[in-house]
């Protein structure tokens, strides 16, 4: 008798969640804006070419060879687009490790934007591999070495997507009204952030250590042994800046679901941003430097490689590095918002640069991105907009119900 | 006997020290930089505005 009350709840349950689900999928306000117009063709766009992708194979689509196996997919996908996602980690360690409440009313979206990079960005590394059913051997262990470092990469970035997918799990029980649930989830966010933590360290860096093993191909002046260090700093202040990027836009598209309190707390929290931006910026600047020096880079900067990789470390780290503590001290917001968007562009540029235009630089045919690859990356990044509108309009991202 | 008259400071990683040295200096001036000017005043108001009244009296 029990057991059947039981299910008879379960069912009752779970076709009040199937009904509220269904009606949440509904399209809601203006269908046409600028983005949809720009965004829907490109997606469907990029769709028949990954149709062609993966039908007749990657050279179909790309301009990549045995040469140049690394594309604009891996470039800017994986390897920018998990550097961008590092805000996660930073924000979610700053409210629930260290206890800044000021961050609080930004860690759920902060968790969101790290969770769709993933799945997009991370995700897109099946676009790029060759064969892509083989991305399941690392996991089943089929024909993986324990010490390669990608064995270590692939493991995080499954083991960290489940883990902001726990992260994130209480605003998904109170958007569908499971407060049991909710409950049992929230108790387990610290253990995950902890978990999240070690896992994105690791990994930001395994990202850089990747390269290690591609010393001959990869231009003196971007190839360390210190690699592995740069790519973690950098995510840090990557991560930062993508939180004030995406903050900047949050707050002016979705401004009716931002509550009124939380707009007093932006100006504080941008500049604290900024802050910690200017701090890391300046500890990546000077480990570039020592680098430089204890490399002995000297002659390496006379000829053209030299004056790009100025442009990046001057023009891109430290330029916005001042400007973001001229802002801090000056409070002045409007600033921070550029140093944040230099900051990103430095970020490209420089895993760009690893992976794709310092990557056999001495090759007589150099790689540029087909057409085709510039249109699927479009629409990877369209794709996680779209769900993260779906989701912020839904569900209690910047504000509790 | 020799002396040394010469110190080639690119093989003793003099550069590398001097680098380091300077950085620390300029992390904490960079530290107090960023605590200071608007940003000090603004956290003191803050301070002072979330301070209870009943404190005041």
């Amino acid at each position: 008798m029990t057991t059947a009350t039981a299910t008879n709840g379960f069912t009752g349950e779970l076709t009040r969640f199937i009904r509220f689900f269904l009606q949440e999928l509904k399209p809601r306000g203006k269908w046409l804006t600028p983005f949809n117009v720009i965004s829907i063709p490109t997606i469907l766009l990029g769709l028949a070419i990954l149709y062609v992708r993966f039908t007749q194979g990657l050279g179909s689509v790309t301009n990549l060879n045995q040469q140049f196996p690394l594309g604009l997919w891996i470039s800017f996908d994986v390897i920018t687009g998990v550097a961008f996602a590092g805000g996660a980690y930073v924000i979610t360690f700053a409210v629930y490790v260290m206890r800044v409440e000021k961050y609080h009313p930004i860690v759920r979206v902060t968790v969101l934007n790290g969770l769709l990079a993933y799945i997009f960005y991370a995700g897109a590394l099946t676009l790029d591999l060759g064969r892509p059913w083989h991305i399941i051997n690392p996991i089943i262990g089929n024909s993986y070495g324990y010490n390669a470092v990608l064995f270590l990469v692939s493991w995080h970035f499954l083991l960290y997507m489940l883990t902001m997918a726990v992260e994130f799990s209480p605003v998904v029980a109170e958007w569908a009204r499971l407060e049991k649930v909710r409950k049992f989830l929230s108790g387990l966010t610290l253990g995950a952030v902890i978990f999240g933590i070690t896992l994105s360290i690791l990994h930001q860096s395994g990202l850089g250590a990747l390269f290690l093993m591609a010393k001959p191909k990869i231009h003196p002046l971007w190839y360390s042994e210190f690699i592995p260090i740069l790519f973690f700093v950098s995510s840090i202040y990557a991560g930062l800046a993508m939180v004030v990027f995406e903050g900047t836009i949050s707050h002016r598209v979705f401004r009716s679901l931002i509550p009124k309190d939380s707009h007093h707390s932006y100006e504080a929290i941008i500049l604290g941003l900024g802050k910690g931006a200017a701090v890391t910026m300046f500890v990546y600047y000077f480990l570039q430097a020592l680098i430089f020096i204890h490399e002995k880079r000297w002659q390496l900067i006379t000829d053209f490689w030299g004056v790009w990789y100025l442009i990046e470390v001057l023009g891109f780290v430290l330029v916005p590095c001042v400007m973001f503590a001229y802002a801090v001290r000056n409070r002045n917001i409007g600033v921070v918002k550029v140093a944040a968007t230099l900051a990103l562009l430095g970020i490209i540029l420089n895993r760009l640069n690893v992976t794709m235009i310092a990557f056999n630089w001495y090759a007589e045919h150099r790689y540029y991105p087909s057409w085709q690859e510039y249109v699927v990356t479009l629409m990877v990044v369209f794709t996680e907009i779209w769900v993260f509108r779906w989701v912020v309009t839904r569900m209690p991202v910047f504000s509790k119900t | 006997m020799e002396f040394y008259t010469y110190v080639n400071i690119f093989e003793t990683k003099g550069l590398e020290y001097l680098l380091l040295m300077s950085f620390l200096v300029l992390f904490i001036l960079l530290l107090r930089y960023l605590t200071s000017g608007k940003e000090k005043k603004a956290a003191a108001e803050e301070r002072r505005r979330y301070q209870p009244t009943d404190a005041l009296e």
